[in-house]
């Protein structure tokens, strides 16, 4: 049994046990770059790592050999060898340099017995966990208790900075966003034998720190309250009040800075978010769309990058830059790495009402980068007249429902090239259209923006650039602020 | 044990571990890798067969290959003989626009692209279906892959009138999109306004 189990172990092909994300905290911007968990050992796509960190010189690959030129510095590696070489100084890590996928890798402790050679910046990295801060990046942190209040339990978050919140409903589960500063938590989980709350983890995977708390049951009601200016989160867990007499909660919140019970999510994958304290009419609700996602990666650069966690990036600083406006509240189509369906994205637009829908995606577009080409869509085909007068009865089939919005997105495309074209180095095209999949099914005006070139034979450099990402989510905001009517 | 049986018991040991790991690779060939059906070689040999069959005249077809930095369609001529079928002829256009542009234009498709199969419907739809090689030319992106899908669509119809609209199929299955991004859920009609008109 023994030797039959052996040889079975054997013969089956080593493969990626699964996916997370890593993230690298600059003082200014972060990036999201794919890890890979290969035989219980964490690895990095090297190149992404190194274009992270500094600048390439040059490549050069022969059979399991990697020669890469980084400043005035040569690493060597071999596949399959814990050994490299930097500047000729032979370095062993953890575990073999691989490949998977065409992509070199390298286990992370490369982070700690090679980065600070190759470069003069800090480097702060707790082994184990997902994230590496760079430069003046001065992370905070947080401790967590669990107590006893009538009707529910009370979770109290102390952190050492001052946070923002907001919040969403996903899958079940409250999501606390924690703003815009990095966090190294103590303890990334927390988990409780109690009959309101299961556990509460940490989770920056996309970049975004944030908390997410898990319920002991459905029918919960969920009150985050900012306390001492930021620095204290106290977020109460209540049994829903009886319908009648109406009592305000306990010991929640008081009324007039009291965020209403997150509702359940629509789909799969979304966030919606927007100011934690709501007074007056809602905010209009505009929908982000990062392309791909998952094992879809789009497409790739040179350096190894793929489409996927660039358009993430990208979506997060337009999400930021959105809500820094304190005038939407905005859904995400998908968070960190999920591949939620086409069907799905055009889903969470319609059921959150969004007022606006715009995917991005990066791709070839020749030329000159960093290019912007934006596009409405265009029905493959028009529909065939319909033999039993089908349409008469006023339903408009899911895959045509974009067709009533062409010259609203049209507008909105003609609005956004116009912005675009005033960054400098940026080059644009007039709008066009295509038969753009995710656009499809979009109950609002709604256009697909790519930037370019991604592509084999491109350097990925001009799209990554924080400042042109940031020019780039001005304007965005920009333009939506003026579609809404109220100018920048 | 004598100097000779242990050199033996080595070199049998070397043997097996030989063995073993021939095995292995037998074993992941057999079931874990993709095995060249016999069925996909006889189908490029008839698209081969087919693309010299044409018995007709010289003819000129035209065929549209993407030019990115344009955004546009440009127009090439080849000389043809005209298969007599129309399926053929879809064929064999789309085997040229595999042969790829003499201009430095796109590859719509890639060289060893297998035209699987082609269908017509009376109602003038045309069923292309398309081996997974043809996504190894194409970078995916919005504006690769429509001018792609439109690369086959308008030269389909610009040569063989009786097609109105074309469906693409990749290995044998309906697909959503080639690579995340253009539409392929329903058959296309052509887009003239995509081809390049002006120098």
């Amino acid at each position: 049994m023994t030797v039959l189990l052996g040889l079975a172990l054997f013969f089956w092909p080593s493969r990626i046990l699964r996916s997370d994300n890593f993230v690298f905290y600059f003082p200014n911007s972060r990036h999201v770059i794919p890890l890979e968990v290969i035989e219980n050992t964490k690895y990095l796509p090297l190149l992404q790592v190194l274009n992270l960190v500094g600048k390439l010189n040059g490549l050069q690959e022969k059979r399991n050999t990697l020669k890469v030129g980084f400043g005035n510095i040569q690493i060597e590696l071999h596949v399959g060898d814990r050994k490299i070489r930097i500047a000729k100084e032979a370095i062993s890590l953890s575990a073999p340099v691989r490949v998977s996928n065409g992509k070199w890798m390298v286990p992370t402790d490369f982070l700690t017995s090679a980065v600070p050679l190759l470069t003069s910046q800090v480097v702060e990295y707790q082994a184990g966990t997902n994230r590496i801060f760079l430069g003046d990046v001065k992370p905070g942190s947080f401790t967590l208790r669990l107590e006893p209040v009538s009707n529910g339990a009370r979770l109290t978050f102390q952190f050492t900075d001052k946070v923002t919140v907001r919040t969403a409903s996903v899958n079940g589960k409250w999501v606390m966003f924690l703003g815009d500063h990095p966090i190294e938590p103590l303890e990334q989980s927390f988990h409780f034998q109690n009959p309101y709350v299961t556990d509460v983890y940490f989770e920056d995977q996309d970049g975004l720190p944030k908390v997410v708390i898990t319920p002991s049951a459905g029918g919960l009601n969920f009150y985050p309250l900012l306390a001492e200016g930021g620095k204290i989160l106290l977020a109460d867990v209540l049994k829903p009040p009886p319908p009648l007499p109406q009592t305000p909660p306990p010991s929640g919140p008081t009324p007039t800075t009291a965020t209403a019970p997150a509702a359940p999510a629509p789909a799969p994958g979304v966030t919606e978010e927007g100011p934690a304290t709501q007074l007056g009419p809602p905010l209009p609700v505009v929908a982000l769309d990062a392309g791909h996602g998952g094992d879809d990666t789009g497409g790739h650069s040179r350096e190894g990058v793929t489409e996927k966690d660039l358009v993430a990036q990208l979506v997060a600083h337009v999400r930021l830059a959105l809500l820094s406006t304190g005038r939407y509240r905005i859904v995400l189509t998908r968070i960190a790495d999920a591949n939620a369906t086409f069907e799905q994205r055009a889903e969470v637009a319609n059921v959150a009402g969004a007022v606006y829908f715009l995917t991005f995606h990066a791709g070839d577009l020749g030329g000159s980068s960093p290019r912007i080409a934006i596009y409405t869509y265009q029905p493959p085909s028009p529909p065939l007249p319909s033999p039993d007068g089908e349409g008469k009865s006023g339903f408009i089939p899911w895959s045509q429902v974009q067709q009533a919005y062409l010259d609203q997105s049209r507008q909105l495309a003609q609005s956004l090239e116009q912005q675009f074209a005033q960054i400098a180095g940026v080059t644009t095209d007039m709008p066009g259209t295509a038969p753009v999949r995710t656009l499809r099914s979009v109950n609002t005006p709604a256009v697909a923006i790519e930037i370019g070139s991604l592509s084999p034979d491109n350097d990925v450099g001009p799209l990554t650039d924080p400042a042109f990402q940031q020019l780039f989510s001005a304007a965005v905001a920009k333009v939506l602020a003026a579609m809404q009517g109220g100018g920048a | 044990m004598s100097r000779r049986a242990k050199l033996l018991w080595i070199a049998l040991l070397v043997v097996f571990a030989g063995g073993l790991f021939y095995l292995r690779s037998l074993v992941r060939r057999t079931f874990f890798e993709l095995p060249l059906h016999s069925e996909e070689s006889a189908k490029a040999r008839l698209s081969a067969a087919v693309l010299q069959s044409g018995a007709g005249p010289n003819e000129i077809a035209l065929l549209y290959f993407p030019s990115l930095n344009d955004r546009k369609l440009v127009g090439e001529s080849r000389p043809v003989k005209w298969a007599p079928s129309a399926n053929d002829r879809v064929r064999q256009v789309l085997l040229a626009l595999a042969e790829g542009p003499r201009q430095g234009l796109g590859h719509p498709l890639a060289a060893s692209t297998n035209v699987r199969a082609v269908f017509l419907t009376l109602e003038g739809t045309a069923y292309v279906d398309l081996s997974n090689d043809l996504l190894s030319s194409i970078n995916p992106g919005i504006e690769s892959e429509s001018l792609a899908v439109y690369s086959m669509v308008d030269s389909i119809t610009a040569n063989i009138p009786s097609v109105k609209r074309v469906k693409i199929l990749i290995q044998g299955q309906e697909v959503e999109t080639l690579e995340g991004h253009a539409d392929l859920t329903e058959a296309i009609v052509p887009d003239p306004t995509l081809i390049k008109t002006g120098p």
